[in-house]
């Protein structure tokens, strides 16, 4: 375990040298967090009005956390390091370090993601105070559990990133399946809660990685209950095993596929 | 000068099938590129379902014209890195000193760079627009213009992709300043203008011309209007030559590198 937190450590120290590009990486997601809140300025006739059980405040305030989870995670960059690890055979420099490769892509990208997650939350939360003038009301037990939550999605949709990743050692390219993804994050969990999709589909997105690594967290945020909080925590718990268990399971029948020529 | 340009054409056209030769080497990535880019793309239509679910005018447009606005943004970011995919990594070849490799050959240096690759998602990005395009409301003459946007537009988009790229003649980081411009393209041509107010508007139709390259050509397309074709046009064609302008205006100040590189 202290390898890989040392490996945490790394990335975290390494990532403290580029905050400016972390800064200018808030442009795309400010800009996206501007499109969304005028659009549902333009959707409200009025800010008390309901659309699905959300008002103009909880609609805004839940785009800008699963943005910020989504965005922080830079889920693109990760799946794109690994499919090439594996391509290029760079991944046979990893088989022979006294590491798990799993854990190790989860430690590396976890580092990653630290430095940006803090400044893209507070940058966040800024600008949704820009815009709305308030806060949701929420009280330091619940940010904690709010700050738990983001972790383990964070967690979450590393494993899952990694397991695409790790199809490569089977189809030579993984970026469409990682597009798919990403667009089913984005349209069924990101943009909209899943109570704006018909019933039917409500209870399957409620059992799908949408509800660990998007909707849990933020509508905690919006609207945060205990009962809620423990659900969305249980899940999240079983996901990370389902996922890790997975990944070894792909990583072990790839890595036998591997055929590295000359280096 | 005309055989001249003709040459020119020929020279793009065999690095355009070269490009697509290579790329179709695998032809199980080829194929899985592009159908996972229209699937892709389908998703986001998901999001315009559920928005007209709950009103029937969203930014003064039905459905209809937000899945033409959508078959347009598609087709001009397809056309734009279908063609033209160099044009979005100007900055790394002119900082990388990775433009000698063009400088030397005796055909025009700018179109010889942006033409050099292809980005075969944006096969599944044209494919797409077009299959958008015939389910918002096929007749020829939709479609003639439809096809004259997307190239206008593409041709938009890469010109100030090249002129934002071409700042990293000047400065160091100009790369940085050419994603965000790339980013504000390609994230507002998806979403009506009538939801924007004010200053983002007029910014819409000036420096940031989304508005040009997508917003206009939907009122073209629904309603023709001669007026708002010409500008599409005439800004296309002043675009393009600023880009040439800045391009060549920057590339005097440039200097190799002592990096060995070749064009296979």
């Amino acid at each position: 375990m202290r390898k890989y937190l040392f490996i945490i450590k790394t990335q975290i120290m390494s990532n403290l040298q580029y905050i400016a590009n972390i800064l200018l990486g808030f442009i795309g997601y400010f800009i996206m967090l501007f499109i969304l809140f005028n659009l549902w300025d333009y959707l409200y006739s009025s800010p008390d009005e309901l659309i699905n059980g959300y008002n103009m405040n909880q609609m805004t305030w839940y785009v800008i956390v699963t943005e910020v989870l989504w965005m922080t995670l830079g889920g693109r960059k990760l799946c794109r390091k690994i499919s090439n690890d594996v391509k290029s055979g760079n991944i046979t420099y990893n088989i022979n370090k006294p590491y798990n490769y799993v854990l190790y892509c989860l430690s590396t990208h976890l580092g990653d993601v630290v430095i940006k997650g803090i400044v893209y939350t507070f940058l966040g939360m800024l600008t949704g105070f820009i815009f709305l003038g308030s806060f949701p009301k929420l009280n330091i037990i619940s940010i904690i559990i709010l700050l738990i939550t983001a972790i383990l999605a964070t967690t979450i949709s590393i494993l899952l990133i990694t397991c695409i990743g790790l199809v490569s050692f089977f189809i030579e390219d993984s970026g469409p399946l990682y597009w798919v993804y990403s667009k089913v994050i984005l349209v069924l969990g990101t943009i909209f809660p899943i109570e704006y999709f018909p019933s039917i589909l409500q209870k399957i997105l409620q059992y799908s990685p949408v509800y660990v690594v998007s909707y849990g967290p933020a509508k905690l945020f919006v609207d945060f209950s205990m009962d809620n909080a423990i659900k969305v925590i249980v899940a999240q718990l079983v996901y990370i095993i389902i996922s890790y268990v997975l990944c070894n399971l792909i990583y072990r029948k790839g890595v036998k596929r591997i055929n590295v020529n000359g280096g | 000068m005309l055989m001249e340009v003709k040459n020119q054409i020929k020279v793009n056209y065999l690095s355009f099938k070269y490009c697509i030769m290579r790329e179709m080497l695998n032809k199980a990535t080829f194929i899985s590129n592009v159908l996972f880019m229209i699937l892709n793309n389908s998703f986001m239509i998901v999001q315009w379902i559920v928005l007209y679910s709950l009103k029937d005018n969203v930014g003064g447009y039905t459905f209809k014209q937000v899945l033409l606005l959508w078959a347009l943004a598609s087709g001009v970011y397809g056309v734009a890195h279908l063609f033209f995919k160099k044009s979005f990594h100007l900055s790394e070849v002119i900082n990388n000193g990775k433009l000698d490799a063009y400088i030397v050959q005796p055909k025009n240096i700018l179109l010889s760079v942006i033409t050099s690759d292809i980005e075969v998602s944006a096969i599944g990005d044209v494919l797409f627009s077009i299959i958008v395009f015939c389910v918002s409301g096929f007749t020829i003459k939709r479609f003639i213009l439809f096809i004259i946007f997307i190239i206008t537009g593409g041709l938009i988009l890469t010109s100030v992709t090249v002129i934002l790229n071409s700042l990293s003649f000047w400065f160091n980081n100009a790369d940085m300043i050419a994603d965000v411009g790339d980013s504000l393209m390609t994230s507002f041509s998806t979403y009506p203008d009538g939801i924007f107010k004010g200053l983002t508007k007029v910014l819409l139709f000036t420096l940031i011309p989304v508005g040009i390259s997508n917003y206009i050509p939907v009122k073209v397309i629904t309603e023709f209007n001669i007026n708002l074709f010409v500008i599409n046009i005439v800004v296309c064609i002043f675009l393009i030559l600023l880009s040439n302008i800045i391009f060549y205006s920057g590339l005097k100040r440039y200097s190799s590198t002592n990096l060995m590189s070749a064009r296979i």
